[in-house]
């Protein structure tokens, strides 16, 4: 006599779709928030004439404590523009974006460094201000 | 006989789709997050090169410190500033001869920076900056 083998299902039940890609969801802003520098302590200064920045590769930010961060990455400030070399790559002109947020307390011995080495790298630098009213 | 009424008020929906749901309000405010345009001031400095270095001597150079200006050496009060840059850049036509060096103290805040900076644009100039290393090597 034969016995029949039973067959186990593991199927994947389909009322959990909806947590998988919640996880799925929670790991990526996770991920993405690594290069984001939104969770950096800065303030900005004011101008009276602002515009939109448009879309940019690299984020250079001095924090209130005047520490450099590069697309929310800490660096010291001799690595400055090699790391936005690196960043812009071969570029071109209008596609070398690069988003200045400084905290307006910084001083010059701080942010100065940041603008040269911008230029340097052939950067197109914008500060990003806030609207005077 | 009395009919029964067959339609519910409440209709609550089903505990399956609240995976569902919570996954498309994360997205609807990831998006709305992620659309906040920055917005700020586009800012091009000059490279110095030889060139630029013989014709310093005719621009106007900006020292700013945290709390005094100065023009070409004389300090400034900060109303007149404006009107003494767009006076000097008045007649100047060449971008080169409306070169403006700003030469800021150490401790010179950002805010303070941006601040002259802009009325100095706003007047027609070209900003390039000198760093204290430069000047200290020019010396």
């Amino acid at each position: 006599m034969k016995i029949k083998r039973k067959k186990s299902q593991a199927n994947i039940p389909s009322m959990a779709m909806g947590d998988i890609a919640f996880n799925l969801l929670i790991f990526f802003v996770i991920l993405a928030r690594a290069q984001d520098d939104s969770h950096l302590h800065w303030e900005p200064a004011q101008a009276t004439e602002v515009q939109s920045s448009g879309v940019a590769k690299v984020s250079l930010v001095i924090d209130s404590k005047n520490k450099y961060h590069i697309n929310g990455q800490r660096v010291g400030a001799v690595q400055l523009t090699s790391t936005i070399k690196a960043l812009l790559g071969d570029a071109p002109r209008g596609e070398r974006i690069v988003l200045l947020k400084v905290h307006k307390d910084a001083p010059a011995m701080f942010f100065e460094p940041a603008i040269e080495a911008i230029s340097e790298a052939g950067g197109d630098m914008v500060h990003i201000l806030e609207q005077r009213h | 006989m009395k009919e029964r009424r067959t339609s519910k008020l409440l209709v609550e929906p089903p505990a399956s789709a609240t995976g569902d749901i919570a996954f498309n309000l994360i997205v609807f405010f990831l998006v709305c997050a992620s659309i906040q345009p920055d917005s700020g001031r586009p800012q091009t400095i000059p490279r110095s090169d030889k060139e630029e270095q013989q014709q310093k001597e005719n621009n106007i150079e900006v020292a700013l410190t945290e709390n005094v200006v100065m023009i070409d050496g004389q300090v400034q009060e900060d109303a007149a500033f404006f009107g003494l840059v767009q006076e000097r850049l008045r007649n100047k036509v060449r971008d080169e001869d409306r070169v403006v060096i700003v030469k800021s103290d150490s401790n010179t805040p950002y805010s303070r920076w941006i601040k002259f900076t802009e009325l100095i644009e706003q007047a027609g100039g070209i900003i390039t900056i000198q760093t204290e290393e430069e000047i200290i090597i020019a010396q």
